[in-house]
């Protein structure tokens, strides 16, 4: 059985000299930049925090509720996302497309609930991406964090397709960890900025 | 021949996962831990810096079980960890750099000018 495991281990393309999966490792590389990136986003969002020369502020728009439910969804989402990876290492197909597809949803969801708290922002508070620093720093961090979510849905919906049209087995498990990788990043992500922005006083 | 077919669906790279009933276990520790961060706000009286060091306590933790346990990292190799964590460190430093320079403080209050 070991012997077995090494043989296809050796041979397998997508192993590197370090013995570990290329696409995996470049998954991390990528975060890892990504990480700097929502640094960069976060950092300048807290310098310029209580710096805006008008326009509605912070404790003026928050919707403190809502957000704690978004919170709530995205991390359901990554419980559905191991879910999904889980069953498909038992080899579960349909379990796991399931789970896929819950995970996209709890995403898609996020992603209404983000929509419409900008145009609440934008036509109820009057805060826009040129009102203030604020609003600037606001909107492109929450913004790009946005983006990541809905890119991370339609990776889903791509996997919940090739699952369906009997595509995606138990031998894509590395292809499922990876979108997992990404999507659980999002999540993290989310959660300092739920802290950082929406709770610190 | 299920053996084998289990052999195939694990990763050929070593990295080891947590059980289900895991997995449970951490998505009710984050839930409790958002329901304790989001209910704190509405309890008065918490002195201002003890409030933002529990609250960065409890999301730092949140992080660290997402990657941990659901990432995997825990059972991953050292360059992996590696790839991930040095990049975090970086951009802790970025965002504590840009703080510094623009004089924003989150723990004190900030100085009159």
């Amino acid at each position: 059985m070991s012997e077995h495991a090494t043989t296809h281990a050796a041979h397998d393309p997508n192993l590197g000299n370090t013995g570990l999966d290329h696409r995996k490792m470049g998954m991390w590389i990528f975060l890892g930049s990504d990480c700097m990136f929502f640094g960069s986003l976060i950092g300048t969002y807290l310098a310029y925090k209580g710096k805006s020369l008008s326009g509605p502020t912070p404790y003026d728009v928050f919707n403190i509720p809502l957000t704690s439910y978004s919170a709530a969804l995205l991390l359901a989402s990554s419980l559905t996302m191991v879910l999904a990876l889980a069953g498909l290492q038992q080899h579960r197909i349909k379990a796991a497309a399931g789970w896929l597809l819950a995970t996209a949803i709890l995403g898609l969801h996020f992603v209404l609930n983000q929509v419409y708290e900008f145009a609440s922002f934008a036509l109820h508070e009057g805060l826009t991406l040129s009102t203030s620093l604020f609003g600037s720093s606001f909107f492109v961090l929450t913004g790009f964090h946005g983006a990541h979510v809905t890119g991370g849905v339609l990776w889903l919906l791509i996997l919940v397709s090739l699952a369906w049209r009997g595509k995606l087995d138990a031998r894509d498990y590395t292809k499922v960890e990876i979108a997992g990788l990404y999507w659980h990043f999002v999540d993290i992500v989310w959660i300092a900025i739920f802290t950082v922005i929406y709770l610190i006083p | 021949m299920a053996e084998h077919a289990a052999a195939a669906a694990q990763p050929a790279h070593g990295g080891g996962h947590a059980t289900v009933k895991t997995y449970i276990n951490v998505a009710v520790a984050l839930a409790i831990i958002t329901a304790v961060e989001v209910a704190s706000l509405y309890i008065p009286g918490i002195p201002h810096a003890i409030l933002v060091t529990t609250l960065l306590a409890m999301s730092a933790l949140k992080f660290f079980l997402v990657v941990g346990f659901f990432m995997h990292l825990r059972y991953d190799s050292a360059i992996m960890r590696a790839l991930f964590v040095g990049p975090l460190l970086i951009a802790i430093c970025i965002i504590l750099a840009l703080m510094a320079l623009f004089g924003a403080y989150i723990l004190l209050p900030r100085p009159i000018l």
